[in-house]
């Protein structure tokens, strides 16, 4: 059993190097700071591109300087988390899981996507001209999953295939992969790198809609159930005072235009307020996939 | 001891005199207790010396190698090392490299078929289908084949590794490098392979909103059609063995020109091509050892399935690209298996 390990030096050595580890939003020095983490869920340099200009309205519509921080990785965010001091994260769905559960973190926004949903869905997909229709037809074959710390890169096809009847991933493929981020692992399938693979929804059709022929050269063998899309979460300690502005900014912002602009540019439509019974879905699926959230670290 | 037991349990007359008819039958099983004495002995020391399958009849596998491009060097290479590794190093291989042409080919499997080889193993295509051409007796194993199928690479005696990798992603990450209006794309109408690609790549062309200016490269001097015929935006060598053993022309050309290149044939370490998505030539060279040491070991070919290679490599040449003046999306330059800068 090979497992491919890909190495993390490159993207992090890009990540120091080619843009800033911490995107200052705001000019005041006096202003308090807000460290606010990001899960490196799609590719750094879009995703990036995506939340730089939230950070910079949140600067200026709450008076707090909120600096963004890309995690250089999925499996230890909770423990970066403590470590970084930081005082917020937009988490995924297991992420945000762990970080309620091991932190105490309180889930106060999530974005709406521009189709209406503010939730996600794992894909399983395969290539189109692939000979695999059923879980049977992977044995031997090569899987690409995003990291073992997200629901729909990771924990719905572990599960998917333990109810199949696969309880050792390690023996039914030839390899198995992490790519660390779910563009990457829709890429390696296209590219037939891997033969099968386990990616968002949303970053799926984000490539579809740039690139229709992805589609046509990509078949989905299943779908989950929904998840919370990714979900700001605070510390449990922090002031009521900055929760509220940031809540009640992030909640308003559709109202205002220039919030508009940058909802657009961050691909959804408006935030709405986020709750811990959200990620009961997630804790159904850990039991089916046999995770206890409780110990499970999500390292490699 | 069993055949002695047995002849003490005869039956005696009351004087203790084994019959006559015993008698005969003792002197005559002598011939057969000797026989039986070396066929146990040989017996045993083949179990615990067994020979290896091919020492009663020293066998020769013969292998043709289109050209004398680096692909197909490399995954020579690996397919001898893979013989050796395995205990068959002594094989005699009968290397031929015809040049790209129908008699050539032709010419290198008659060669190999006359001197009685047991397995032809071939690199590329066209060298597949020569050899399936001239003998339907010979064993036939194939590599670095990018569709057996399309090209009508199939048949009783021949199996092989395939070396496909999809023409539209590596289409997807060229158009990243520049716009693509004209894509020029570097073919030989005599090797079928790279014609299937020229059309696998019309289709995909009218899908990604480009043209393609097809480029028959059959000899050398067939480069200057590059200049000649139009101007791409970019250049796509297929796997064709004419076009990549001109490969070193054809860059410069392309660097002249400012056009960025890709192909499915991964060549040099820095063989100054922008993008290379290619299976893995070492891996293919394994995957066709071991089918031919299964054939030596008595399996029938037909029983053995062709498989694809799991190494694909996506390759991005940084310093090449950049000295063309082009940008490669740093978000696209994550997605490779190996960077040259």
């Amino acid at each position: 059993m090979l497992i491919k390990r890909i190495s993390l030096i490159k993207p992090m050595i890009l990540i120091f190097i080619l843009i800033p580890v911490v995107t200052q939003a705001g000019q005041n020095q006096s202003m308090q700071e807000l460290l606010i983490g990001l899960i490196p869920e799609q590719n750094i340099f879009r995703q990036m591109d995506r939340y730089r200009p939230l950070a910079a309205y949140l600067s200026e519509k709450t008076g707090l300087k909120v600096r963004l921080t890309i995690l250089s990785k999925y499996g230890d965010i909770v423990e970066r988390f403590k470590s970084r001091h930081l005082d917020g994260a937009f988490f995924g769905a297991l992420t945000g899981t762990m970080a309620i559960i091991k932190l105490g973190v309180e889930p106060i926004a999530r974005p709406v996507n521009q189709n209406g949903t503010s939730s996600v869905r794992s894909y399983i997909f395969v290539r189109a001209d692939s000979k695999i229709d059923s879980v049977k037809d992977m044995n031997g074959k090569r899987a690409v999953f995003v990291d073992r710390a997200t629901v729909t890169g990771y924990l719905f096809a572990a599960a998917f295939l333990r109810e199949n009847g696969v309880n050792d991933i390690e023996k039914y493929f030839t390899e198995y992969f992490f790519t660390g981020s779910h563009d990457s692992a829709i890429y390696s399938v296209l590219d037939n790198r891997a033969d099968i693979g386990s990616a968002q929804n949303t970053f799926f059709n984000v490539l579809v809609s740039k690139d229709p022929t992805i589609k046509r050269e990509l078949r989905i063998i299943a779908r989950s159930e929904e998840f919370p899309e990714t979900t700001l979460c605070m510390r449990k300690n922090i002031s009521p005072g900055i929760k509220n502005s940031l809540t009640n900014t992030l909640l308003n912002m559709d109202r205002d235009p220039a919030g508009r602009d940058i909802l657009k540019k961050f691909g959804a439509s408006k935030f709405i307020r986020a709750e811990i019974k959200d990620f009961n879905s997630v804790f159904n699926l850990a039991k089916r996939a046999r995770v206890d959230i409780r110990t499970y670290e999500g390292d490699r | 001891m069993i055949y002695w037991k047995l002849h003490n349990n005869y039956p005696q007359t009351a004087e203790g005199k084994i019959e006559n008819r015993d008698t005969k039958l003792r002197i005559q099983d002598k011939g057969i207790r000797y026989f039986l004495f070396l066929f146990f002995a040989f017996s045993i020391f083949t179990l615990f010396f067994p020979p290896p399958a091919y020492s009663i009849e020293k066998k020769t596998i013969g292998v043709i190698m289109t050209g004398d491009i680096p692909y197909y060097a490399k995954m020579h290479k690996a397919f001898s090392a893979r013989l050796s590794r395995e205990g068959y190093g002594d094989m005699e291989i009968l290397l031929q490299k015809p040049y790209p042409d129908q008699i050539s080919w032709s010419n290198a499997a008659r060669k190999l078929i006359a001197v009685d080889v047991s397995i032809i193993v071939t690199y590329g295509a066209a060298a597949a289908l020569a050899a399936i051409r001239e003998t339907s007796n010979i064993p036939i194993v194939y590599a670095g084949v990018h569709n057996p199928a399309a090209v009508g690479i199939a048949g009783k005696n021949t199996t092989g590794a395939v070396s496909k990798a999809p023409t539209s992603s590596l289409l997807r990450y060229l158009k990243s490098v520049t716009n693509i209006s004209i894509l020029g794309v570097l073919y030989s109408e005599i090797e079928k392979d790279s014609v299937k690609q020229v059309d696998e790549i019309e289709d995909i062309s009218r899908d990604m909103g480009f043209k393609i200016l097809k480029i028959n490269i059959r000899r050398p001097e067939d480069i200057r059609k590059i200049k000649g015929s139009g101007k791409p935006d970019a250049l796509f060598l297929t796997c064709s063995a004419s076009v990549n053993m001109a490969v070193d022309a054809i860059l410069d050309i392309a660097r002249t020109e400012k056009l960025p290149t890709a192909s499915m044939l991964k060549g040099e370490n820095n063989s100054g091509i922008i993008i290379t998505l290619s299976a893995n030539p070492e891996e293919q060279g394994e995957m066709a050892a071991d089918k031919v040491i299964k054939i030596l070991k008595g399996t029938h070919p037909v029983t053995i399935s062709p498989t694809g290679g799991k190494n694909i490599e996506l390759i991005f040449n940084l310093k090449e690209n950049m000295s063309l003046g082009f940008k490669l999306p740093m978000d696209l330059v994550t997605e490779a298996t190996k960077i040259i800068q």
